[in-house]
């Protein structure tokens, strides 16, 4: 191969190339806005929030970002909105252990940046991120009833036992110790604010009388 | 001095070697974050800003410095404009300044990073690109004068060759693909479509273009090859590069709600990318071993093929591991992420850059003979501990990748118990990197200037 021979391979090469991401590009920005929700107005602004306060300086979304704290693509799935909103306003006020500072978002703030994150979890991703494998395959043989309901309303998402589970909610792992009545957890589990001031965890009405006791009798056996 | 030019391209140079060693400190002060964070006055996205925006001007600086130097030796002339050459540098210092100071004003109070004509005065909050707009004009301004100035040098004695052409075609790429990163769009998918542009045809395209010129030359400069020879592999390099590379874009496109085509293209065209990288290693080994006679600047040479070699370790095997769909599933947006980024920058361009210092700076300051100790001692400071940086967060990564994304525990628990001896060793080796940068500043600024020891 001659040096001029290459030089054009290089030139008219690389412009194919260039000319094919060009009509990949067209044709992906004709089909994206059939893959996500539609973007409303507060969807929007939650979007300027996000960008306002540098969100992506620690998180990732979509996976991208900077790996110091959780993906957000999912976020609005894993935890109430009810708990973010709170979170979110006063980090440290809801979860004392979080690394997350506060930057004096106000409610309108916090309320936008939950649709944007609503709007963000609802993207066809291709599949991305994938359910993690193992976990179903993990605890479950001898669980009582009050453990499965445990897991069936996804408590580990924000409470963990033994390291396993979130930390957006108080450890579990010794909570029948320190919490040994099960009228207690029951009346908490109904309506958490009322039993805890300014508690950030949704109330589980939906579950029955006898649920919430199986549930509450299950709390107590962790010591 | 041969050429009053070169003044503006070791001027260049120092800031580009100081703002290295603020990107190593402000390294430091992350890496401690991510045992305590609450460790600086600074939150991490500050610092995190700090650390990568660094790196990126003072790549680019040292990549201008080079180009001044590169145009001035292939057209055998000064400048077209020296004050322009001059303006263009304190310009491109005051701007940066300006923008670091934002950012830190907004790092203490986040409600300063007010809106203005739709954009944030401080801080656009999009990862690598964070320079408000009115930055990113500034900074296309600095880079047209630039362009202007080489250019008109070039058509000044009309010397084509081909070693200019590639490097001034890259960066003329690299300054269009800086566009896409300029516009709001309201969808968080196409907002990181366009960035992928910038970002991937940054570092995956147009970097490596001037990557492989300055290559060439440098090869050329310490070892007197056949410019022929080298520049018909570059022409074959670079176009791998980009054959490979702009499809390649399709990597970043598997997870973010742009259609599953991108599997298939990112798969199949990134999975080639190592290949010119390890035809580019090849280059520097054939061109070496080819040369008759002895060569003066050891360090120089030394530099150069590390550089060949890191470029295709870090951006090409550090890359390929993960760059499958099927891998990337469960890896993508973890720590495998960070150790990939620190050794492809660290290789690809970093070296470059210090190689590029080492083969010019004797001609610079008109010396043959100078103390080439220092340099090697910088050089495996710096590339020990990056290894080991690399190690220890891949080693991170891997168990992140297992523990949350397979088995399915907490991002926290994972980042703060599993993770945190990866951490604590991470630092270490940062505190060792910072000293391979220390030696590097001070060479660069006495390095000529007293009798070779």
């Amino acid at each position: 191969m001659t040096t001029t021979s290459a030089k054009n391979l290089f030139i008219y090469g690389s412009l194919l190339c260039f000319v094919v991401l060009v009509i990949l590009t067209i044709d992906t920005m004709g089909k994206l806005d059939q893959r996500a929700p539609v973007i409303t107005e507060k969807v929007d602004a939650g979007k300027k929030v996000w960008h306002k306060y540098d969100c992506i300086g620690c998180h990732t979304i979509l996976g991208n970002g900077s790996y110091f704290a959780p993906d957000m693509t999912k976020a609005t799935e894993r935890k109430p909105k009810g708990y973010l909103k709170k979170f979110l306003i006063d980090p440290r006020a809801i979860n004392p252990g979080t690394a997350m500072p506060s930057f004096g978002m106000s409610e309108q703030e916090a309320d936008d940046l939950i649709a944007f994150l609503d709007w963000t979890s609802k993207v066809d991703t291709n599949g991305w991120p994938p359910k993690p494998i193992l976990a179903a395959a993990a605890g479950t043989r001898t669980a009582s009833m009050g453990q499965m309901l445990f897991q069936k309303h996804d408590c580990s998402a924000c409470h963990q036992i033994q390291g396993i589970g979130g930390t957006a909610g108080p450890d579990l792992t010794y909570i029948g110790n320190e919490r040994p009545d099960v009228e207690w957890h029951i009346r908490h589990l109904k309506a958490p604010d009322a039993v805890v001031p300014d508690s950030a965890m949704p109330g589980f009405n939906d579950l029955s009388e006898e649920e919430l006791r199986q549930l509450a009798e299950y709390l107590i056996t962790l010591k | 001095m041969k050429y009053q030019s070169h003044q503006i391209a070791l001027n260049f140079y120092t800031a580009s070697v100081l703002l290295f060693l603020v990107q190593a400190l402000v390294g430091i002060i992350a890496a401690f974050q991510f045992i305590w964070p609450d460790f600086f006055i600074l939150n991490f996205n500050t610092i995190r800003t700090l650390h990568i925006n660094a790196l990126v001007v003072w790549l680019l600086m040292g990549m201008m410095g080079a180009t001044y130097y590169v145009v001035t030796e292939e057209s055998e002339t000064e400048l077209w404009s020296i004050p322009l050459g001059h303006l263009q540098f304190w310009a491109t210092v005051i701007a940066v300044s300006a923008v670091v100071v934002g950012y830190i004003i907004m790092g203490l109070n986040p409600q300063a990073n007010i809106e203005v004509f739709g954009t944030r005065l401080l801080n656009e909050g999009r990862e690598y690109i964070e320079a408000p707009r009115w930055a990113d004009i500034l900074i296309v301004v600095s880079v047209l004068l630039f362009l202007l100035n080489c250019f008109m040098t070039i058509l000044k004695t009309k010397k084509f060759t081909a070693v200019q052409g590639v490097l001034l075609g890259g960066l003329t790429f690299l300054a269009l693909m800086y566009i896409p990163g300029m516009f709001y769009t309201k969808s968080m998918v196409k907002d990181q479509f366009w960035w992928w542009w910038v970002v991937h045809l940054w570092v995956e395209g147009s970097w490596e273009l001037i990557a492989a010129a300055l290559l060439a030359f440098m090869l050329h400069k310490l070892l007197g090859t056949d410019v022929k020879v080298l520049a018909k592999w570059m022409y074959i390099e670079v176009g791998l590069v980009l054959f490979t590379g702009i499809l390649g874009l399709g990597h970043h496109y598997y997870w973010i709600g742009t259609p599953e085509y991108w599997l298939w293209v990112g798969g199949i065209f990134s999975s080639l990318e190592p290949i010119p990288l390890l035809l580019m290693v090849w280059d520097a080994f054939r061109t070496t071993r080819e040369t008759r006679g002895v060569v003066e600047n050891k360090i120089g040479l030394y530099l150069t093929v590390a550089h060949a070699i890191f470029n295709f370790v870090g951006a090409g095997l550090w890359g390929v591991i993960h760059t499958l769909p099927q891998v990337n599933k469960w890896t993508h947006g973890t720590q495998l992420t960070t150790a990939h980024g620190h050794l492809a920058f660290y290789g690809a361009y970093v070296l470059l850059i210090v190689a590029m210092i080492y083969v010019t700076l004797p001609s610079i300051r008109g010396v043959k003979e100078f103390n080439q100790s220092r340099g090697f001692q910088s050089f495996w400071w710096m590339t020990i501990s990056m290894i080991f940086i690399v190690i220890t967060i891949t080693g991170a990564g891997m168990v992140q990748t297992y523990l949350e994304r397979l088995l399915g525990l907490d991002y926290v628990t994972v980042k703060a118990s599993y993770n945190l001896w990866f951490w604590i060793f991470r630092a270490i080796f940062g505190v060792t990197f910072i000293v391979g940068v220390w030696m590097l500043v001070k060479d660069v600024l006495i390095l000529g200037r007293k009798p070779a020891a």
